[in-house]
Order: structure tokens, then C-alpha cells, then sequence
């Protein structure tokens, strides 16, 4: 235990007054101005207390956004757990030899997500795109990937996994690194299946490492904005404008400064209660016994 | 609670081989323990037994039915790992039921075989601590208590006790070996540590290199082993080995250093041969006759009396029960009698009669 000594605070404010700089103060900021009517460029605030919430929680494109992003949210990032997931309890059985493959499974985590994305268009892209000029030589008629609105979803979740699933990946393939092998191999002499070991002795061990993926994913995720600008804008329509779509559409497109900060409180709050919501749901699931 | 034989294993890890033919015969109910110096090979043994490696050639039988090829799970054996492998997420009851829940055995009768062990073990009142609750004896109990309760045909030990204090240790031994008496259950344990193996074992199984040199009753081991490494191994402080040469008229042996030990009757290899004399710490005397050899060290351990020896060149532990009034640098007559000495070849290692 360090002991506390007096005047030691003062080693603590270089960093809290860099992080009060960049951090709290544009936080700070934005609770303030959601508070009032204000339009980039003009001089005129108008506070009007909670008027922006109450304007937002009553319209229909927020609660389309909202619905759109824990569809997106959820889609993907779910994807990318069973994928990842799959892909790293594979290279834990694998040979070492065959191990330079993950390697090649991380590549597209190396790449920049908007460069990814620019990538994933052009495969996508109508017609001459490669996945549809490979459906029409076998005489597949290939679906509007990016135009229609619910192919739209599914690209953009595609896209994230694709980008995100050798993440995944590698932070569970480490967690099975530091795994006891003994207790795996005292549940196969308990007699337990492949299924029920897995259940019942690796994912409890690796909830640790499960949290934090999906934590930090989720977090991730709800900031969602480049991948998904490259791809579709938002488009077709608002199909795929997610909370952060919205926000920038309301503060970069419309001016509305005052109701993007709105919005972005609102996603702040979200995110921390959901966030809360699942590591107490897998905390309580795996670690308070096993029955 | 079954017979359990070996027969012609060998195992390879690619182009290692690590198991050379080993062959071991385990009757019912028998306490037998794998000894040898760290890569002999022994766990590699207790793991194919297990079905956690596979066999590359040879037999494996349980119960008189080949299990060689059989799943771990199928082989009705339960297992005490070194490092425990309790799961960290369940209780003790819950460790304890496990096996028995994915056998699907009904709820009542999990609590009644899990509450039956746990009164053996007296871990009744730790039935709903984690593991992380309970200190490394208990948690050897829970280990052992996991084994019981499935009630397997062969009960397996990988180094059990190797993580506990000195202390704890030697309480332990005689725990299992009490617990072994009273469920009447076959056990094959493994250690490095041959005090354990003396002291616990019906039958201990001797492996260097990946070979079984040994196989026969602790004494049998001790008093007649069957080469040089066994003799040198089993046997705590270890037995003193001499090359040299038996004189003329067996009644003497010439160290390569040149001392002479006298013996009081003639001894039976053959006169003028090449030979390792081996001879126990404790079975030296002190006597007015014997040869000469100068103290260098004396170490007393309360019961017993450890002195190191310069016989002639040769350095030499001696065991004494009694309190001997000598002191260092002092030069005295040590004797051996003639039917207590063991002769080796020396370039094959195995034992002269």
C-alpha cells in the first residue's frame, strides 16, 4: 500500500489538468449547450432548459436511429463474439505450425476502417463489383447490397465484423493462453463433453476477458460513424443512420449544435447503463456459482 | 477397484520418444508408486493411463478390458492433479458434484455421495466455500474428495502433496494412505520425491530415461536394488557408491584411490574383478579395526548423527542413531558388515550377487 503523504496531489495535476483540458471541459461543454437553441453561426443562445431533450424524445427519426443502432450494435458485435470466439478456441487447438494463419486473420484489423470500408464499397459496389460480377457469372442475380435497406444493415454488420471479428479474436485467444489446462483436463475425466466443457469450465474462466471484449466493442460500436459514412452515408434513406449518423447529420449538416449535444448526452447515458447492464448480467450468470 | 496392467507402452512426442516399452503389473487394491529423477517419464506414464495422451504403442488394461484407445471419460478413473485443477467459479460441493452431474445422476443422489465424501474428508462445514476460500490442504481435500465421489476403478496421483509445505506434507501422506486402506481402491501415484514413495507404496515402480529399472516392495528396493541407479535413488542420505576392484581373496575391497576396506568374511563376486561397492549410510560402525577415515563434517539432526567422511580419497556419508563423542578432523576405524554391502558392475550398472 502506498502510504498517502501530504503534497503528493500535486504530482496527480499535470495529468488531471491535461485530461480536465481535452476530456472534462468539452464534456462539461456539451451538457451546457444542450441546454440551448443554438445554431452554428449565429450569435443568438437561447436557453430553453430541457427543450431539446423533450424535441428529440418525441421524434420518430431518433427512435428509428436508436432502434437501428443496437440492431447494428447488436448484429455485429455479436457476429464478431461467436466468430472471434470460434476462430480463437480453434487456434488454441491448433498446431503451432498452423498458427502463422493468424496472422493472416488479423489483417483486416491492421487496416484503417475507413480504407477497409473504401475496400468493402468497391467489392460491394452494384453490378461490376467483385462479389456481384462472381454472383452473375453463375447466373446468381445479386442482391442491391448497399441500395436496399435492409442489405444496407447487413453490409454494414458485415463490415464491422470483418474489420473487428481478429480483435475478438486475439484478446479471447490470449485469455485461453493463461487457461489451467489441467482443468480442462480434469472435466474430461469428470466426463464432460466438448459442449459442457466449454460451458462449464472455459467461458467461466475467460469472463475476465469476455467482459472487456464486449465492453469495449459495445462502446465502440455506438460511436460507429466511419465505416458506415463510407459505405452508405446513412443511406438508403435513414436505413443505416445510427445515433452517431444522426448527431453528425444534426450538427455538421443542420447547424443544430445545442440539439447534437443533446443527442450526445443521451448516447452517453445509454451506453453507460447498458454497459453497466451487461457486466452485471455475465458477472452474476458465471461467477455467482454454477448450478 | 480393479487390476490395472501395462503392457509394451511407448510413447512419442514427434521424433522424442519418452516411453521405451514400459511394462507394469497393478493388482487390485495395490498402492503403487511411480518414482524417478525430473523427465523419466513417469507422469508422461500416469497420463496415458489417464487417456490425457495417446498411446503410441502398447496396452493399456483396466479391469482386464483394453482401454488404450478409450476417451478419458470411459475409463471409470478419477485423477488428483498437482495444481489441483479445481474450478475457481464452483463451491466445493459444486467441484465435488461435477463428475456426477454430467453423468447425469440424479440431484439427491449427488448430495448424498457429495455429503458421504465430504464426511470422509471432514470438509462438511467447506461445502460452500470457492476454492479460493480454503487453504492448500483443503483444497488437496477437495481434489481427493472429487475423486471419491465417482467411485472410479483406478484412483490417479500426479505429484499431489508437491505443492503443500514440509509440514503438511507429511500429514497428507499419511492421509491418503489411511483413505486408501479404508476404500480398499487401487492408486497409482506419481513423485520425484522417493521419501513419499518409500513411505506410502505397496509396490513402487523405479523409471530413469524413460525405462522402468526397478518394480518390487519398498524394502525389497532398498535392500536388494537391482542396479546402481536404483540403489543410488532410493534411499535418503543416498547410499555412498565406490569404484575399485575386489581383492584376491574377497575379503577386501581396492579403491581407484587406493584405500582398502576389509570386510569380516569374503564376499561373493569374483575375486580380482572391476567393481562399484555400495554401501548404506547407515550401515557403517565404528570399530577399533575398521579402515581409517578422517571426519570432515559433522552434522547432528537431533535423532541421528550425520558425519562426512574422507576414506582414503573418497568421500563418505556415515548415518549414526547414537551419540557419538568424536570431533572434526579426528581419524577413526570404520567397519561394514559383509552381508549389508551391495557390488554393481560398473559399466552395466546392474547388481553383482
Amino acid at each position: 500500500m502506498v502510504r498517502w503523504q501530504r503534497g503528493l496531489w500535486l504530482f496527480f495535476l499535470p495529468s488531471f489538468g491535461l485530461l480536465a483540458v481535452v476530456l472534462l471541459w468539452p464534456l462539461g461543454y456539451a451538457i451546457y449547450l444542450s441546454f440551448f437553441d443554438y445554431y452554428l453561426g449565429s450569435d443568438a443562445r437561447t436557453f430553453i432548459g430541457l427543450g431539446n431533450y423533450a424535441d428529440l424524445l418525441s421524434e420518430t427519426r431518433l427512435w428509428r436511429s436508436m432502434w437501428t443502432t443496437m440492431l447494428i450494435a447488436f448484429g455485429s458485435v455479436g457476429l464478431e463474439f461467436v466468430v472471434g470466439f470460434a476462430l480463437a478456441l480453434a487456434l488454441y487447438r491448433l498446431h503451432r505450425s498452423a498458427k502463422v494463419f493468424s496472422v493472416l486473420l488479423f489483417l483486416p484489423h491492421i487496416v484503417t476502417p475507413v480504407v477497409a470500408a473504401l475496400f468493402l464499397k468497391w467489392m460491394l459496389a452494384s453490378n461490376w463489383g467483385f462479389i456481384d460480377a462472381t454472383l452473375l457469372t453463375f447466373n446468381i442475380e445479386p442482391q442491391d447490397w448497399l441500395g436496399s435497406p435492409f442489405w444496407a444493415k447487413v453490409s454494414v454488420i458485415l463490415a464491422d465484423a470483418w474489420v473487428f471479428t481478429p480483435l475478438i479474436m486475439m484478446v479471447l485467444y490470449a485469455a485461453l493462453q493463461g487457461l489451467d489446462t489441467s482443468l480442462i483436463e480434469a472435466a474430461q475425466i469428470d466426463g464432460a463433453s466438448n459442449w459442457r466443457i466449454l460451458r462449464h469450465v472455459i467461458i467461466p474462466s475467460l469472463i475476465p476477458a469476455i467482459i472487456f471484449t464486449i465492453s469495449v466493442r459495445l462502446m465502440d460500436v455506438f460511436r460507429f460513424f466511419d465505416i458506415i459514412y463510407v459505405l452508405t452515408g446513412g443511406g438508403p434513406g435513414t436505413a443505416t443512420e445510427t445515433i452517431t449518423m444522426y448527431t453528425y447529420q444534426l450538427g455538421f449538416r443542420m447547424l443544430e449544435v445545442g440539439k447534437a449535444s443533446a443527442l450526445g448526452v443521451i448516447t452517453l447515458v445509454l451506453v453507460a447503463a447498458l454497459l453497466l447492464a451487461i457486466n452485471r448480467t455475465l458477472n452474476k450468470t458465471y461467477r455467482g456459482g454454477d448450478r | 477397484m480393479a487390476p490395472l496392467t501395462v503392457r509394451q507402452a511407448t510413447k512419442s512426442f514427434g521424433s522424442v520418444q519418452v516411453l521405451h516399452g514400459v511394462d507394469v503389473d497393478i493388482e487390485d487394491g495395490e498402492f503403487v508408486v511411480l518414482v524417478g529423477p525430473s523427465g523419466c517419464g513417469k507422469s508422461t506414464l500416469l497420463r496415458l493411463i489417464a487417456g490425457l495422451e495417446d498411446i503410441t504403442s502398447g496396452d493399456i488394461l483396466i479391469d482386464g478390458k483394453v482401454v488404450s484407445r478409450l476417451h478419458p471419460k470411459d475409463r471409470d478413473i478419477a485423477m488428483v492433479f498437482q495444481s489441483y485443477a479445481l474450478y475457481p467459479h464452483m463451491t466445493v460441493a459444486e467441484n465435488m458434484g461435477f463428475s456426477l452431474r454430467m453423468r447425469d445422476v440424479g440431484k439427491s443422489e449427488q448430495d448424498r455421495k457429495v455429503r458421504e465424501a465430504a464426511g470422509i474428508l471432514g470438509l462438511t462445514d467447506l461445502l460452500d466455500r470457492y476454492p479460493r476460500q480454503l487453504s492448500g490442504g483443503q483444497r488437496q481435500r477437495v481434489a481427493m474428495g472429487r475423486a471419491i465421489v465417482r467411485d472410479p476403478k483406478v484412483f490417479l496421483f500426479d505429484e499431489p502433496l508437491s505443492n503443500l509445505d514440509a509440514k503438511l506434507r507429511v500429514q497428507m501422506r499419511a492421509e491418503i494412505r489411511e483413505l486408501q486402506k479404508a476404500l480398499r481402491t487401487t492408486i497409482v501415484y506419481v513423485t520425484h520425491d522417493q521419501i513419499e514413495a518409500m513411505t506410502m507404496a505397496d509396490k513402487i515402480v523405479v523409471m530413469r530415461d524413460g525405462r522402468v529399472e526397478q518394480i518390487g516392495s519398498p524394502l525389497e528396493l532398498y535392500d536388494r536394488p537391482a542396479n546402481m541407479f536404483v540403489g543410488g535413488f532410493i534411499g535418503s542420505p543416498a547410499m555412498n557408491l565406490l569404484h575399485g576392484r575386489v581383492s584376491e581373496d574377497g575379503r577386501s575391497f581396492t579403491t581407484d584411490d587406493g584405500a582398502d576396506i576389509a570386510f569380516s568374511e569374503a564376499v561373493s563376486p569374483a575375486p580380482g574383478r572391476q567393481a562399484v561397492l555400495g554401501l548404506r549410510p547407515e550401515d557403517f560402525t565404528i570399530a577399533d579395526g575398521g579402515t581409517p577415515a578422517t571426519i570432515r563434517l559433522i552434522e547432528p539432526t537431533g535423532a541421528d548423527l550425520l558425519i562426512n567422511f574422507d576414506l582414503g580419497g573418497e568421500p563418505i556419508t556415515a548415518l549414526f542413531h547414537e551419540r557419538l563423542a568424536l570431533r572434526e578432523g579426528e581419524t577413526v576405524g570404520l567397519s561394514v558388515p559383509s552381508n549389508k554391502v551391495h557390488f554393481f558392475d560398473p559399466d552395466s550398472g546392474a547388481r553383482i550377487e
